[in-house]
């Protein structure tokens, strides 16, 4: 089996279909601007009282299953594709293509917890009526636990990502409680508390292995930063009401980070909703659209 | 009856024009609606809500994600548009035909009512031979009259009737919401 | 109540422990280095495996069995220093040349066709391998001096035993033609026959049998 595995080969079988994060930002399509924008309740957070929230709640459900499944190879593949530091490097691993032996065991339990949550998305997905295979599956997140540095997927994957899935998951948890739902809110509280596990094994390890080396940190977190920002295009998760998915800082903090850390990951957020805007907005005008959502000349 | 689809041509999804009005052709004669139909697809949001506004001629309009195939994005999926289509087409001869001169307009229907009433459709849908996720409408209605043994008895009767009234389905949703609330 | 000042035998009736044990300390941290080699070798193998396996139970499967090699592995790191050997990277290491050949066979499997392969691998050979050392091991340490080894294999055996049940019943389902099982049984002899040139997974005298 060779080392790193590319995101292309992810093996799935035949109900499942994959768009990589290219893909999904080239539709130009969004509820963020235009006419319907317009016509939109004040808020796009993912409450029960939104009309089509049992369908927003169900296509979120699978996305949060395809990302436990995309998480579990990502977690199994680090404990596979990079050397056991020995000697003098076994405690830091300060090598690129080693990890310490005490990182490998953290990723092996993140990948039985991953496990259990590809299940506990499985029999929810089926609850609320959700298909597996039913929506594209976005590769986004193996794509970032393919770094050939493990420092660069303890940020991309643990701290950008999986901190991402700590405020999905609250956002749900709240879903489901208010909607009266008996297991949502419940399954959802359990998976967020492995969650903020995983996001402080990744800020712990981060700080360890680069102890010595501030330049390779300085680099995990520009990599960090960077998949948040990747991560909220669409607007898809920030502090504004525009967005479905809400940042949870709490959980956050609890998590292991610095509440500087958080107020930088709502910027980026905010940011990255603007860009999207600004996209869509162009995309509709380049496409001779008016306010109205139909062709100008119409 | 003429269906006829706007626009002509997609620039923001590949949807098939020629497609949605065979649909939209068959689900008419299909529920005997005798009035002319305008499909009108907006192609610039990814939300999927359906619309109709009854007058001589009925105009159907539809958030393209409405259509489209929840696996491929941007492209079309008869089954979606076979299945949203006939939702709101039955809903439009619910009104025309089918005892629901009461019903207020689609905007202020409650989320429970109109839950309930899109119950209807898809149990009607389902015994016409389409496809339907029995679970993602007992899902929809739960999270609007509550998850609780009523609620499930009022979505089974709901499901399998074939000729309810408008008042007898809002007795029905009324009778069931365990607590009253904006859900 | 019974008299708490009378003087009772301090091993009770029914506590039939005994005292010897067929393993000296050496012995027993020189085996229990190759277990931690092997166990890790495993966990890694089926971490490396899950993104390469297209059916979805045998993925979440191969995820939950490789937590539980990793945690074999941290109980025997743990235990090596309690052996007297403080620097447990020297002990951790294959018992000889043909156990790193079982492994580099064992995890050669890659493409999303052959999780058969992936499957006997592990729970055809590697895993009853494990089974039988630690039971040998087991029931053959002293079971005084040595007890926390017998706690940790007790822990081991009762995951490997049940992590078998599941692999073998996922073999069990997915094997569904006379081909299929020639070429479990294949790869199974081909795995097999490295295994049997290394003795087992602590080498020759993994059972006992020298």
């Amino acid at each position: 089996m060779r080392k790193f595995f590319p995101v292309e080969e992810l093996a799935r079988d035949s109900r499942f279909t994959q768009i990589n994060m290219r893909q999904a930002q080239a539709d130009p399509r969004t509820a963020l601007v235009g006419p319907n924008a317009a016509r939109r309740a004040k808020t796009n957070r993912l409450t029960p009282s939104r009309p089509d929230a049992s369908e927003a709640a169900r296509a979120l459900m699978h996305g949060i299953f395809v990302g436990e499944i995309q998480a579990l190879e990502g977690a199994g593949r680090t404990c596979h594709d990079f050397e056991t530091a020995t000697g003098s490097n076994s405690a830091a691993g300060t090598e690129t293509d080693s990890v310490p032996f005490a990182l490998k065991l953290d990723m092996a339990r993140q990948a039985w917890d991953e496990s259990r949550h590809v299940e506990i998305s499985v029999k929810l997905g089926e609850w609320m009526g959700a298909e597996i295979g039913q929506f594209a599956e976005n590769t986004v997140l193996f794509e970032a636990a393919c770094s050939t540095d493990p420092v660069m997927r303890l940020a991309g994957v643990n701290r950008a990502l999986e901190g991402l899935a700590i405020d999905v998951f609250t956002t749900m948890k709240e879903f489901g409680e208010v909607a009266g739902d008996p297991f949502l809110g419940f399954c959802e509280d359990w998976m967020l508390a492995d969650e903020v596990t995983h996001v402080k094994m990744g800020s712990d390890w981060l700080r360890k292995v680069t102890e010595n080396d501030p330049e390779r940190r300085a680099r995990a977190l520009e990599f960090q930063s960077i998949v948040d920002k990747l991560f909220s295009f669409g607007g898809t998760r920030s502090e504004s009401s525009d967005s479905p998915i809400g940042l949870a800082r709490r959980f956050r903090e609890l998590a292991g980070f610095t509440s500087d850390e958080v107020d930088e990951i709502a910027d980026v957020s905010l940011a990255a909703l603007e860009d999207r805007k600004a996209f869509a907005a162009a995309a509709m005008s380049s496409s001779g659209m008016s306010s109205s959502g139909m062709a100008a000349d119409e | 009856m003429t269906v006829t689809v706007e626009p002509e041509v997609f620039r923001f999804v590949e949807f098939d024009n020629a497609m949605i009005a065979e649909v939209g052709n068959k689900l008419a004669a299909q529920l005997g609606i005798d009035r002319p139909i305008v499909v009108r697809v907006d192609e610039t949001t990814p939300l999927g809500r359906v619309r109709a506004t009854i007058g001589d001629t009925i105009e159907v309009t539809v958030e393209s994600g409405a259509f489209e195939d929840s696996k491929r994005p941007r492209r079309q999926s008869e089954v979606a548009t076979t299945i949203n289509l006939g939702r709101i087409l039955l809903r439009v001869r619910d009104r025309l035909h089918g005892g629901f001169g009461e019903a207020p307009l689609d905007d202020d229907i409650a989320l429970a009512q109109m839950a309930a009433w899109e119950t209807y459709c898809a149990g009607r849908l389902s015994r016409l031979g389409l496809r339907i996720n029995r679970q993602r409408w007992l899902y929809n209605f739960r999270n609007r009259h509550g998850f609780s043994d009523k609620a499930d008895a009022a979505f089974d009767a709901v499901w399998a009737a074939d000729s309810l009234t408008w008042v007898q389905l809002e007795a029905i949703s009324d009778a069931a919401v365990a607590v009253p609330s904006s859900a | 109540m019974a008299d708490p000042y009378k003087p009772r035998t301090p091993f009770a009736p029914w506590d039939r422990r005994q005292l010897p044990g067929l393993f000296d300390v050496e012995e027993s941290a020189r085996r229990i280095g190759n277990y931690k080699w092997a166990e890790m070798k495993l966990f890694e193998t089926l971490g490396g495996w899950v993104a390469t396996v297209p059916e979805l139970d045998v993925k979440m499967r191969l995820g939950t069995h490789c937590y539980h090699h990793a945690w074999h592995a941290e109980l025997w790191h743990k235990r090596l220093p309690e052996l007297r050997e403080m620097n447990p990277d020297r002990l951790t290491k294959p018992a000889n040349d043909a156990m790193v050949r079982f492994i580099e066979a064992l995890s050669e499997p890659e493409a999303a066709e052959q999780t058969i392969e992936k499957l006997v691998g592990v729970y055809r050979v590697f895993i009853p391998h494990f089974i039988a050392a630690y039971t040998f091991h087991r029931n053959n340490t002293s079971e005084i001096t040595d007890a926390p080894t017998i706690r940790s294999l007790n822990f081991a055996l009762h995951d490997e035993l049940e992590d078998w049940r599941d692999g073998e019943m996922l073999l069990q389902s997915l094997i569904e033609t006379p081909a299929e099982v020639d070429r479990a049984a294949a790869h199974q002899a081909r795995l097999e026959k490295i295994m049997l040139e290394a003795g087992g997974i602590a080498g020759p005298g993994s059972i006992g049998v020298e």
